[in-house]
């Protein structure tokens, strides 16, 4: 009878410590959701020239695979700081003249954060009126293509909460 | 006044013909007032009566030179050695009813252990794969697209591997240079 209780006992502990990890889990979900998270834009000048790669790129391993991998340089023109907060647009000057324009959503159950970007000129949407993706902390998504001074324009946003915003 | 429940231990002992005299004919009396224990006692019956007939049915395809031995092993067992005193009072009862209380605590235990597993495989976090073997740890690191309006231009989205595997968007639209405002 003792075995019993006692298996009976461990299903139960087991059973409640889910229920526990899932309330606190949804708790830290929805305080995250409405607090700010830094973030950093990467503004590269990639060009088909042999030329050097900056060397603060090298661990951006994903910047030497294809569809980049036909870049022979690299530089970093800028590498800007911001703070996303939630439904509020937050903005950064591209070199050409466009502004890269992003708002922080949500935060997701699972922690990654949904983000809104556009790249425009002021007052037109010229080049990507919307884009959404779901992107988890350090992790970075690219908006690549733009012609400037013989090159192409790599833009990428990393949302990393242990990035401290400028 | 109402009599005291009698607990599950002396209940099933009650069951099993393994009470004394005095004791079983006191529970006896103590049952009368309890209709959920009687409906208990009704229901154990049930199910021996029921395990008796599908070990009867099945008499027939046991060796039983094979089994008597069994018994005769199991029967010098300690568990038997535990209650000599009252086996001895009911020789007749003693040693099947033995049997079927460890039969009956073996499957409840089961029954505990299989809810035990169940609830601490649930308990485990989800990782599961889908068909290319990615598990859901996986998929939530990187980027990826949900929407995008491409507006006049036109564009593709690729999917590029980050140095910890993980799959990263990148969305490449073409377009002319613009000057500076």
């Amino acid at each position: 009878m003792s075995l019993i209780r006692y298996l009976v006992m461990i299903a139960i502990l087991l059973g409640a410590s889910r229920v526990a990890a899932q309330g606190s889990s949804l708790v830290r979900s929805d305080r995250d959701s409405t607090a700010s998270v830094p973030a950093e834009v990467l503004v590269v000048l990639a060009k088909e020239e042999p030329g050097e790669i900056d060397p603060e790129l090298k661990k951006l391993t994903a910047l030497r695979r294809p569809p980049f991998n036909s870049f022979r340089s690299m530089e970093v023109l800028s590498r800007p700081k911001l703070t996303l907060t939630p439904g509020k647009d937050a903005l950064v000057s591209l070199p050409n003249g466009r502004r890269v324009k992003l708002t922080l959503l949500r935060v997701m159950p699972d922690g990654r954060y949904k983000v809104k970007a556009a790249i425009n000129r002021p007052n037109k949407s010229d080049y990507l009126p919307l884009l959404q993706v779901v992107a988890s902390a350090g992790d970075p998504f690219f908006v690549a293509g733009q012609t400037y001074q013989g090159g192409t324009l790599v833009v990428g946003v990393i949302v990393d909460p242990k990035k401290t915003s400028q | 006044m109402e009599s005291p429940k009698p607990d599950d231990q002396k209940l099933q002992m009650f069951f099993d013909g393994e009470l004394a005299t005095e004791e079983e004919a006191a529970l006896r009396r103590s049952l009368e007032s309890t209709p959920e224990r009687m409906a208990q006692i009704r229901e154990w019956a049930q199910i021996r009566e029921a395990m008796q007939t599908a070990s009867a049915d099945r008499t027939g395809e046991i060796d039983s030179d094979s089994l008597f031995a069994r018994i005769e092993a199991e029967v010098s067992a300690p568990v038997i050695s535990i209650e000599p005193a009252r086996r001895a009072k009911e020789p007749v009862r003693a040693v099947p009813g033995g049997r079927e209380r460890r039969v009956w605590g073996a499957v409840a235990a089961g029954f505990a252990a299989a809810a035990a597993i169940f609830l601490a495989v649930m308990a485990r976090p989800t990782t599961h794969q889908d068909p290319n073997g990615v598990t859901a740890a996986a998929r939530t690191r990187g980027s990826e697209v949900l929407e995008v309006d491409f507006g006049t231009n036109t564009g593709t989205i690729f999917e590029v591997e980050g140095g910890a595997g993980e799959s990263l968007a990148v969305v490449w639209i073409d377009d002319e240079e613009v000057g500076l405002q």
